[in-house]
């Protein structure tokens, strides 16, 4: 059975092992990764938001004992502190939007409220390889749904984390999800249909 | 409605509470329909190939958890912009700014103030009145049209509007003890009649003063 994080990090902050760090970041790596270039869409920016993240995590464990076992769950933390230094990064970009909770958290009327993102579709570029149109068409999701479509499938978060995360009712999580999905649909699907007729021609 | 389609949602990801039945949902034909179609998407997104970051910046970290040094690893950043650049140096530029504006007000009204009371001190010295000017009195509100003294002791009759009779009889006595510059230090004794304004008759006694 694999050790749980919690105990890797008290093996690291109590023992100094070394390995015991190293096994937390070989088992989130491709998480916390996978967000943040999913995020700044730049793999060498990316790189760069990775290492700092856990250079702050280092920093933090070393230095406050206590700091984690406040926190939580290991990964929710050091996600956290990703999310943070990728706003950093996109605000400073000015290519980050926020969104004020008070025009989300309406939750009775949510889902009628929500725009629908229809001129994507016309936005998808000319690429032949499935991957490739899967990764631009995320790209071309609006901020709000393609944060949430990274937390939960690139970092495995629970809806409910991802609304704790962003400071969003998990339901307004939900339905940037649901959205992020159709938009996702509409998009394979034009593409499919473009790759069929340039066949056929 | 959009519970049902949060409860297709909650399904799709296994997040689904016990008490929703996905096979219920499904009956209707506009969930099922929107269950299959996130369905596919999803199942298009779970198998992505996953990235991972460069191994040189894995072993960074190895390095920074083992000696504990994060400084250098946060430094090598790739640069961020200008944009924050700027407001980095604001957050820094403003408040020392601030700080010496401070400052310099602070010794500017200081130096403002010394140089201001050694004025004063200069032209009280020069008419010779410091020794007998108290330095509060620099500051009292003095009319334009109040009277002067002349040389002689005697005052002028522009000091109409104030009771000038103390400030006469004050110069009068101070003219009257004036020395006449055949009195000095040193010199020897003279009889009081000779002084001026004494009774060139010489001492009298109080009775016959009265008489």
């Amino acid at each position: 059975m694999l050790p749980a994080d919690e105990d890797l990090v008290v093996k690291y902050v109590e023992h100094g092992d070394e390995r015991a760090f190293r096994t937390l970041v070989d088992r989130h790596q491709e998480r916390v990764f996978g967000y943040l270039l999913g995020m700044v869409r730049d793999r060498e920016v990316a790189n760069d938001l990775f290492q700092e993240t856990f250079l702050k995590v280092i920093s933090a464990l070393s230095r406050e004992r206590g700091s984690y076992t406040v926190q939580g769950k290991f990964l929710g933390w050091v996600l956290r502190i990703a999310r943070n230094a990728a706003l950093d990064h996109l605000r400073a970009r000015k290519k980050w939007k926020d969104v004020s909770s008070s025009q989300t958290d309406d939750e009775v009327d949510y889902w009628e409220k929500l725009p629908d993102e229809s001129p994507l579709v016309d936005v998808l570029l000319h690429r032949s390889e499935q991957s490739e149109v899967l990764r631009d068409s995320i790209d071309a999701l609006p901020e709000e749904q393609r944060e949430v479509l990274l937390l939960r499938h690139e970092a495995d978060m629970t809806f409910r984390e991802i609304a704790d995360l962003t400071g969003c009712s998990i339901n307004t999580a939900l339905g940037r999800m649901r959205y992020a999905l159709i938009n996702l649909r509409r998009q394979l699907m034009a593409q499919h249909s473009k790759d069929l007729t340039e066949v056929a021609e | 409605m959009k519970n049902e389609k949060r409860d297709i949602l909650l399904h799709l990801y296994g997040e689904a509470d016990s008490e929703s039945d996905l096979r219920t949902l499904l009956l209707k034909s506009d969930l099922k329909d929107e269950h299959t179609a996130l369905s596919e998407t999803k199942f298009r997104l779970d198998l992505r190939k996953r990235d991972r970051p460069d191994i040189r910046v894995i072993e960074t970290i190895m390095t920074a958890a083992r000696t504990g040094d994060t400084g250098s690893g946060v430094s090598s950043r790739i640069d961020r912009g200008p944009l924050q650049r700027i407001s980095r140096l604001k957050k820094m530029f403003i408040p020392a700014v601030g700080i010496a504006a401070i400052i310099l007000f602070s010794v500017g009204v200081g130096l403002y103030s010394v140089q201001l009371k050694s004025n004063s001190a200069s032209l009280l010295s020069a008419s010779g009145q410091n020794d007998l000017v108290p330095p509060e009195s620099l500051y009292r509100f003095v009319p334009s049209r109040q009277g002067t003294i002349s040389p002689s002791g005697s005052v002028n009759n522009e000091l109409s509007w104030d009771d000038q009779s103390t400030l006469s009889t004050l110069n009068g006595r101070i003219n009257t003890m004036k020395p006449s510059g055949l009195l000095d230090w040193g010199e020897s004794a003279v009889p009081l009649e000779m002084l001026p304004g004494s009774n060139p008759r010489g001492f009298q006694t109080a009775g016959s003063i009265r008489k």
